[in-house]
């Protein structure tokens, strides 16, 4: 037969082809080693599925430390600035591909998982809706706290979300540069869930507006996002160093600012104000923050702190960033105190006392899992009385 | 704001019907646009030459959920064939020897595309103002992550179930050490990142995607199906349904800059360098993987390469956007010329340099020369003589002392590579458009195999200065260079490449290349 073959024919079944392949294959294999990236270190005792299909896909050159390839770009910006470099960040690292998302998502595994929240969150609005839930929400709580703070908050998800473009395109790692997207992809979702539960809402209460408009207007004009509009241009648009940015949302203003808002704020009060919708979402958001919080600590805490060369320099810088991120985050949630004046009152939950047991909680856990391991040391206390400074 | 005025009126109709709603993703995406704000710095961290409309649109409409959902559901489809029936049919022992080697390489250098479009589309999700076409950007971003992690799945599972793991196991590792590489590099992966932004776009989408994708990712799989291989169509295919958006987020891109009219100044340009970058590489690196890499044919590639590139590309899409301005590259013709034989001339130099390889290469048989012959008349009295030659001289034998490198240099036929593609050739002996030019840089001499690419070395140099394996290896003996790079098995001493497929043939080891005594040279030394 002519060895030119068409029309879909297929070697794997057609039986004259397939039987010239069998011939030709060898008797036994030739290799036995048959572990792809056996010569990597693993993060546990094995190489896993994600080390086998993320780890050394990135063309790193060996000046890159943890490289695997030699020599230079061969295509450059124009005036010579190369692909990647070392100077994109102040950190220091012995090598950069050592970071691993805890939970080894690879991205089957991670879409898997947000279908799953789609499915579900599906199922859940239909039955929410077919049993009628909404008519235990305090309106006030529903129109205005949802209606447009809720809906403010979510501007703040994603300009978070936007400041992890540029850490995509920049970082010096392959498991760092995926981490960062799939993070980044959650916050977007975040705000995105913020317009599903607006725009859920507009269907079953007539009235209700769906429109950015009003949250829009509270984020860029109001005074109770102020401050966390600010900081998180900052983060955004005016940090170019691509480990200053992931540190500074990541493991600062979302883990102080961004937990009062959802964890302590929407999720705590929502039930006093008859609304189980609200922490059907923001449980997904605190879901999507543990798993943040597990790559990022893995990134600071684990690979970068504990560099055996560099980690005494870079937990000194993490100081530094720490000092200079601080103060804006605090202004953000003292700005924000001014929003329990708009709400109607229940004793024990949104008065003063119940206010500084959520933000006591809040910093005690910033503490312990953000400040304490790289030894920065803080003052929460005096803290939370700045930030307590903002209740109207 | 008010509370709802009817809200008492909602409670009360809610009471009596209480009808199942949800929402679906498009009713969030149609926000999506108000979701950024105006403040004084926001603009990109990427210069680029083009103004990016603020209001462009993006027709694909995907949430962040919605697209988790849709790929999830591919995803169960993909790796649910390979892992039970095609594991079932042990079909990974079913390809012929020959393709398991082409996907080494195959697989492995599409990896590095997509994975550096994962950073490539962070910078245009940077770049774009609109949120709606920076959602798209995102989705391209995710979307490229899993391509990278598909193409290694095929490599894992080649390397899990098939008769030849080495190359499969660590083509992450071994292949830097092969002239293929570094070309691989500035088409893959620095095109794609390191540029104004809308350059690497045009790199990534009008060309990467919308012109070399019908050929490597779906005309592969025809090529793999044909030589035993349905692993790769599974995954490929896969993988193809993810492109259409990525070409459409090329084409918004061209239309969000459409409307600048400063942008018909660089527009075109661009393009040209940037399908004569791509095309340099593709051309003869694909040509060679099917028509070299394969038992079974499908077409020659020649007639692939008309069909997609010359007739669907250069013809029906740029047509498209003949609109706004885009006019088909004035390279396209000496690339068409190219496409004839570059691909044979690239061959008879991978093979001579077989030992830095991380796959194992064949030499044409009888059969075959036949069918080059017939589909490229002229094929024997260039290439076919010389591989008799090298055969009978036993360059498949260990024992012979003979690397088909020596003939070039007895023969006086320098192989050069050219700075901008890094693409070797000998233009002494080759029947593509390839010939020498030569410039002095910085102290150092470059060379140069087309006018295209020099062009774009004369205006900035800076950016194409990276050195070549001739002077990384210089002086340097070839089994120190291949031991160095790791390019051997696991027995610590034969080498993952050979020049060979024959099961019952000999492998070379480090110790063979050794004996020849073969030490890397310059030849711009030598002028
Ligand atoms: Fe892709
Ligand atoms: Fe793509």
């Amino acid at each position: 037969m002519s060895i030119e073959v068409s029309g879909g024919i297929r070697g794997l079944t057609d039986p004259v082809i397939a039987a010239q392949i069998l011939a030709a294959i060898p008797d036994k294999p030739l290799e036995t080693q048959r572990k792809m990236n056996y010569f990597m270190t693993p993060r546990g005792k094995r190489i896993n599925e994600y080390e086998v299909l993320c780890c050394y896909t990135q063309p790193t050159p060996d000046w890159i430390p943890g490289g695997l390839d030699w020599g230079d770009w061969t295509q450059k910006f124009h005036g010579g600035r190369p692909s990647w470099s070392n100077e994109s960040t102040e950190m220091r690292s012995s090598d950069w591909l050592k970071h691993r998302d805890p939970a080894f998502r690879w991205h089957a595994l991670y879409v898997k998982d947000k279908a799953e929240e789609w499915r579900y969150t599906d199922r859940f609005l239909k039955a929410y809706s077919a049993d009628g839930m909404v008519r235990s929400m305090d309106p006030v709580w529903r129109d205005e706290v949802l209606g447009d703070y809720l809906g403010a908050f979510g501007f703040s998800e994603y300009g978070l979300f936007n400041s992890h473009s540029s850490v995509v395109r920049d970082c010096l790692g392959d498991t760092l540069r995926m981490s960062s997207a799939m993070i980044g992809l959650d916050k977007v979702d975040n705000a995105q869930m913020i317009q599903m539960e607006r725009t859920f809402l507009a269907k079953l209460v007539p009235g209700f507006p769906e429109s950015t408009d009003i949250p829009k207007n509270e984020w860029t004009k109001g005074t109770i996002f102020k401050g966390s509009r600010e900081i998180v241009q900052k983060i955004w648009q005016e940090t170019y160093d691509w480990n200053e940015i992931l540190f500074s949302g990541h493991m600062i203003y979302d883990p102080l600012f961004g937990q009062f808002v959802r964890r302590e704020f929407f999720s705590r009060l929502s039930s006093y104000y008859g609304d189980t919708l609200t922490p059907f979402f923001i449980n997904q958001m605190q879901l999507y923050f543990s798993q943040t919080k597990g790559i990022t600590t893995d990134m600071f805490h684990t690979c970068l702190a504990a560099d055996v060369q560099f980690g005494t320099y870079n937990k000194r810088l993490m100081h530094v960033w720490a000092d200079k991120w601080m103060p804006g985050t605090i202004t953000a949630l003292k700005d924000f105190m001014a929003i329990f004046a708009k709400l109607p009152e229940i004793k024990g939950v949104t008065d003063k006392s119940a206010i500084e047991s959520a933000l006591n909680r809040v910093f005690d856990d910033w503490k312990h899992d953000f400040a304490d391991p790289i030894g920065y040391k803080v003052d929460t206390a005096t803290l939370i009385k700045t930030v307590l400074s903002g209740l109207k | 704001m008010a509370i709802s005025a009817a809200t008492k009126a909602a409670t009360d109709a809610l009471a009596v019907n209480r009808a199942p709603v949800s929402v679906g993703a498009q009713e969030v995406h149609r926000w999506m646009q108000s979701f950024t704000w105006d403040f004084e710095k926001n603009r990109t961290k990427y210069s680029t030459k083009y103004k990016m409309a603020n209001d462009t649109k993006e027709q694909f409409k995907l949430i962040a959920k919605e697209y988790a959902r849709m790929e999830s559901v591919k995803d169960e489809r993909q790796f649910g064939s390979l892992q039970d029936v095609l594991t079932r049919v042990d079909a990974a022992n079913r390809v012929h020897p020959k393709w398991n080697e082409s996907m080494k390489v195959i697989s492995n250098f599409l990896e590095v595309g997509e994975y550096n479009a994962i950073a490539a589309t962070g910078m245009l999700w940077d770049s774009a103002t609109a949120p709606e076409q920076k959602n798209g950007y995102l989705g391209q971003v995710l979307d490229e992550i899993r391509h990278t992690n598909q193409c290694g799945y095929i490599n894992y599972y080649f390397a899990k179930q098939g008769q030849d793991a080495a190359g499969h196991n660590d083509a992450r590792r071994t292949r830097a050490i092969g002239p293929l590489w570094k070309g691989m590099k500035r088409v893959f992966s620095d095109g794609f990142i390191s540029g104004d932004a809308v350059e690497c776009s045009i790199n990534l989408q009008l060309v990467g995607e919308a012109c070399f994708t019908n050929p490597l990712i779906v005309a592969v799989t025809e090529w793999a199906s044909a030589n035993g291989d349905e692993m790769t169509p599974t995954v490929f295919l896969s993988i193809e349904t993810d492109e259409l958006r990525h070409m459409a987020n090329g084409y918004q891109t061209v239309v969000s800059i459409a409307n600048d009219e400063a942008s018909s100044k660089y527009l075109n340009t661009d393009l040209n360098n940037a399908f004569w970058t791509q095309q340099k590489y593709f051309t003869p690196v694909l040509g060679m993987m099917f028509e070299y890499g394969s038992h079974f044919k499908v077409e020659p590639w020649v007639k692939t390469w008309n069909r997609w590139v010359y007739e669907d590309w250069g013809g029906i899409w740029i047509g498209r956007l003949g609109k706004y301005g885009v006019q088909s590259p004035a390279s396209l013709r000496d690339a068409k010329k190219d496409a004839y034989w570059a691909h044979h001339d690239l061959f008879l130099i991978a093979y001579a340099l077989w030992p830095t390889g991380f796959f194992r290469l064949t030499l044409p048989t009888a059969e075959e020369a036949e069918w080059y012959e017939t589909n490229y008349p002229g094929w024997y009295d260039m290439y076919g003589k010389v591989y008799e030659e090298w055969r009978a001289r036993g360059c498949e034998d260990p024992n012979s002392g003979f690397l088909p490198l020596q003939w070039f240099i007895e023969n006086n036929h320098p192989i050069y590579i050219d700075r901008v593609s890094q693409v070797p050739f000998c233009p002494s002996y080759c029947k593509g458009a390839s010939n020498l030019r030569v410039l002095e840089y910085n102290g150092k001499k470059h060379s140069f195999s087309d006018q295209w690419g020099e062009r774009m070395w004369l205006s900035e140099p800076e950016r194409y200065e990276c050195q070549n394996i001739w002077e990384q290896y210089e002086g340097r003996e070839l089994s120190e260079v291949i031991a160095e790079g790791h390019g051997v098995r696991s027995d610590g001493k034969t080498l993952i490449s050979q020049p060979h497929t024959n099961k019952d043939g000999k492998l070379w080891t480090l110790d063979d290349i050794k004996k020849i005594g073969c030490v890397f040279a310059d030849p711009l030394k030598a002028l």
